[in-house]
């Protein structure tokens, strides 16, 4: 699949360059999924050493304090911005949405290969931190004064957001022209993967809000190197202000991560229902764009402890509560796809499945922390951190692995299914609950997060049992997912080279990436006839025929 | 929803690549973050400058070829650079309105305006920027009318007005900038000061990046290879970055 198809005109180019200089939507797609899961696997680790000196009382594994709030930062700030969104909006949209479309390519492919390399560069400077002797210690929030008077090196935290932010603001400009110029002859609007929908959400989230974010950090770098006064008090600034820019791009970039993952279930979930999506439209236009809508009028509740009037409070209150309306529509499409459909249970609808589980676990628990009365109590607590490991990490995590389970045969043209992937799959399942039910516990009895010690709880007693205990338990949890994923590492690595082989279309799916191409797609996607569809054509139409 | 049969074919027996995006994005890693760094929070300045070389040669030899090669190719579907600029502009105009929403809350919640250590500001030169940059809008809209009618040297020759009108702008604020700073009116000085040089710099660096675009439509030009679509998107841009210069120059001068 690499060189022998070159045509006169073309001399043979060797397969590296066609590779690492790629403008392939599909190629680039793959540089993307090679990036992600590597800051995943980093990251991860992080997450280990993390949990691993939580485990006991005192200081066992890290040196000191700022070591361990290294790990946090590169944790934080790896697992967001550079797995979720670029595996998410980078990877799954660049390969399979031109292909959903009908359409050989995304609008401007050079552009595309200059946001992959915005974002491995962005990778290799949050990897530089490893080197250099001040790395970051300001967690992804990077909040200040603190990130100001550290002698740590800020700069690399406000570049790495910078490129990344770059790179996702080009990527929705691709793709925002793209899906409304390049559709297949007779495609309208409401005959599209939901996919598709939820990615250019996504990007419309990305082009609004990303700008917010990166003015909040230039103007950190600012009062850092250059000592303005935007942060500082004592000269007319605000520290608060940070606070609300971050936000302001940081809550909606919560549902960058989320829609797209919502899209990829529910082409899983369509697909091995053999079910048409329930209530399309309203999935569409109230679900989707009423999350976009609504997203950024809710940040606030991320600072209800910050000190602000009371109406406002109670204002974000009301907004965040009426989030999980469009919310809720989604979930409901989710599970209404399902009803009375074919269901074939194989591992990414497995996936999929646990993602229906885990999005009304941490979609209820997110309901206490709306309210500002109990947000007093729970804010800054593993309460919050699981809360947000189940609705953003894992759910979208768990989306996205689905989904590669799913496109595996797509893009290698073998099955990753197996013994291997079914135990991979419980090990992460019962592994993610093993970890984050007993800090839920624990949080709402007050076990501070981000800390790397709690004796002042030492000699505190839930259900019988020291918060150490709860520890040890969600530590147990950690290294059942990291057994986990190392065999599901395993598993792809070993099926894209011997798994079982697939047909073009394994699924019998619909939609246009499995019945109009090879598997791998060549150049160009769809051979030398350009995809048209008719007016009756939907990717879910499985109850029609 | 269109798909020009003609071109589409293009991309479909072989498997595209190209050196200009790398090199442009690690010439902008070493000239900005990396150069940064060494400079601010290593301060060493030989090191960084070393890096912003090797950077800038990087970014320079990425840009021309990209030029090159959207002068040389067919791309899949043309014209569509006219919508995605637009689309990107919006994003521009979120970072500016970002950078103004800073400064209101600041010189709103303060208590007496402008701050202590504020020296007079001349409001003469800012008026003087503003037929600069208005003209060079005009005589950047003359350049794309002449390319319109084919006439390629009176492009070049009113393209290249427009450089010397935003080089002129660029200077401005330059000697603007030296002035105050040695008035002692410096980016530590106070709040104004802070939001003083941020926005006034950061519309400096568009024009900044103006510049180097219609440099990249001249050099090809020069020879006798334009594409409409490129001096479109230049034109384009560079009337946003005018449009902006009337926010900065009311709400830091006139205000």
């Amino acid at each position: 699949m690499s060189t022998q198809t070159t045509t006169a005109g073309h001399a043979a180019t060797p397969a590296w360059k066609e590779w690492i200089l790629t403008t392939d939507h599909k190629r680039i797609g793959v540089l993307y999924l090679i990036g992600s899961m590597a800051a995943f696997a980093v990251a991860g680790l992080m997450a280990l050493i993390i949990r691993a000196e939580q485990m006991e009382l005192g200081m066992q594994f890290v040196e000191s304090g700022t070591e361990y709030n290294g790990y946090l930062y590169f944790h934080g700030a790896a697992m967001i911005l550079a797995f979720l969104i670029p595996g998410l909006t980078g990877f799954a949209a660049n390969y399979f949405l031109p292909l959903m479309i009908g359409a050989r390519d995304v609008a401007f492919p050079r552009i595309n290969a200059f946001s992959v390399w915005l974002f491995y560069f962005a990778i290799i400077l949050a990897l530089l931190s490893f080197v250099i002797p001040d790395a970051p210690d300001i967690m992804w929030t990077g909040y200040p004064p603190y990130s100001i008077t550290t002698s740590a090196n800020t700069s690399f935290y406000v570049f790495t957001v910078h490129m990344l932010g770059f790179s996702s603001i080009l990527g929705a400009v691709n793709f925002l022209v793209t899906v409304i110029y390049m559709r297949a002859p007779g495609m309208g609007w409401n005959q599209l993967n939901i996919f598709v929908w939820t990615t250019i959400a996504a990007f419309v989230l990305q082009l609004i809000f990303i700008p917010v974010l990166a003015a909040a950090v230039t103007l950190l770098l600012f009062d850092k190197y250059l000592g303005t006064h935007f942060y500082d008090p004592s000269a007319g600034g605000d520290v608060l202000l940070y606070q609300n820019l971050f936000w302001f791009y940081s809550h909606p970039a919560v549902y960058v991560i989320f829609l797209p993952a919502v899209g990829i279930l529910f082409d899983i979930i369509a697909t091995m229902s053999k079910n048409r999506v329930f209530n399309y439209k309203a999935a569409v236009y109230a679900g989707i764009w009423g999350i976009v809508g609504i997203s950024g009028i809710v940040w606030v509740h991320h600072l209800y402890i910050s000190g602000m009037p009371d109406w406002i409070r109670l204002g974000h209150m009301v907004t965040t509560l009426l989030i999980s309306i469009p919310v809720g529509i989604l979930t409901l499409s989710l599970w209404g796809t399902l009803y009375k459909g074919a269901i074939s249970y194989n591992t990414a609808m497995m996936y999929a499945a646990s993602c229906l589980y885990l999005i009304l676990l941490g979609g209820l628990t997110g309901i206490p922390l709306a309210i500002p009365s109990m947000t007093l109590h729970l804010s800054e607590t593993s309460y919050v951190h699981a809360h947000f490991h189940f609705i953003m990490a894992l759910f979208s995590a768990f989306a996205l692995f689905g989904g590669i389970y799913y496109w595996f045969p797509k893009m290698t043209g073998r099955f990753a299914d197996g013994p291997m992937a079914t135990l991979s799959f419980w090990l992460n399942f019962i592994g993610v609950n093993v970890t984050f039910w007993p800090l839920f516990i624990i949080g709402k009895e007050g076990m501070p997060r981000r800390y790397w010690d709690y004796e002042m709880f030492k000699d505190a007693q839930v259900l019988g049992y020291s918060f150490e205990d709860f520890h040890k338990v969600a530590t147990l949890g950690a290294l059942l997912i990291a057994l986990g994923m190392i065999l599901q590492f395993i598993n792809f690595i070993w099926a894209a080279k011997n798994g079982k082989p697939a047909p073009a279309n394994p699924w019998n799916s619909k939609s246009l990436e499995w019945t109009h191409t090879a598997s791998p797609p060549g150049p160009g996607n769809f051979g030398d006839i350009d995809v048209e569809v008719d007016e009756n054509w939907s990717p879910y139409e499985y109850n029609n025929k | 929803m269109t798909s020009e049969a003609d071109t589409a074919h293009v991309h479909e027996h072989h498997w595209e690549w190209s050196w200009a995006p790398l090199l442009v994005v690690a010439g902008t890693f070493f000239l900005v973050p990396i150069a940064f760094a060494f400079y601010f929070a290593y301060e060493n300045v030989t090191l960084s400058a070393i890096f912003a070389g090797i950077g800038t040669v990087m970014l320079l030899a990425g840009v021309s070829m990209w030029v090159n090669e959207g002068l040389t190719q067919t791309p899949l579907l043309a014209g569509v650079a006219n919508i995605g600029l637009p689309i990107f502009i919006l994003s521009e105009i979120f970072i500016f309105l970002s950078l103004f929403s800073s400064y209101w809350m600041m010189r709103l919640s303060i208590d007496s305006w402008p701050p202590e250590g504020t020296p007079e500001i001349d409001k003469i030169l800012p008026i003087i920027m503003t037929f600069i940059l208005v003209g060079s809008s005009v005589t950047a809209h003359i350049a794309e009318e002449k390319l319109e009618h084919s006439d390629l040297s009176g492009f070049n020759k009113w393209w290249i007005i427009t450089i010397v009108l935003g080089t002129a702008f660029l200077g401005c604020t330059l000697w603007e900038w030296d002035h105050l700073i040695q008035m002692d009116f410096i980016p530590e000085t106070n709040a104004f000061s802070s939001a003083f040089y941020t926005i006034t710099g950061f519309h400096a660096s568009h024009v900044l990046v103006g510049i180097g675009a219609f440099i990249a439509v001249l050099i090809p030009a020069l020879g006798g290879r334009t594409n409409k679509t490129f001096v479109t998107c230049v034109s384009v841009y560079w009337h946003f970055v005018d449009v902006v210069w009337f926010f900065v120059a009311s709400q830091i001068y006139f205000w």
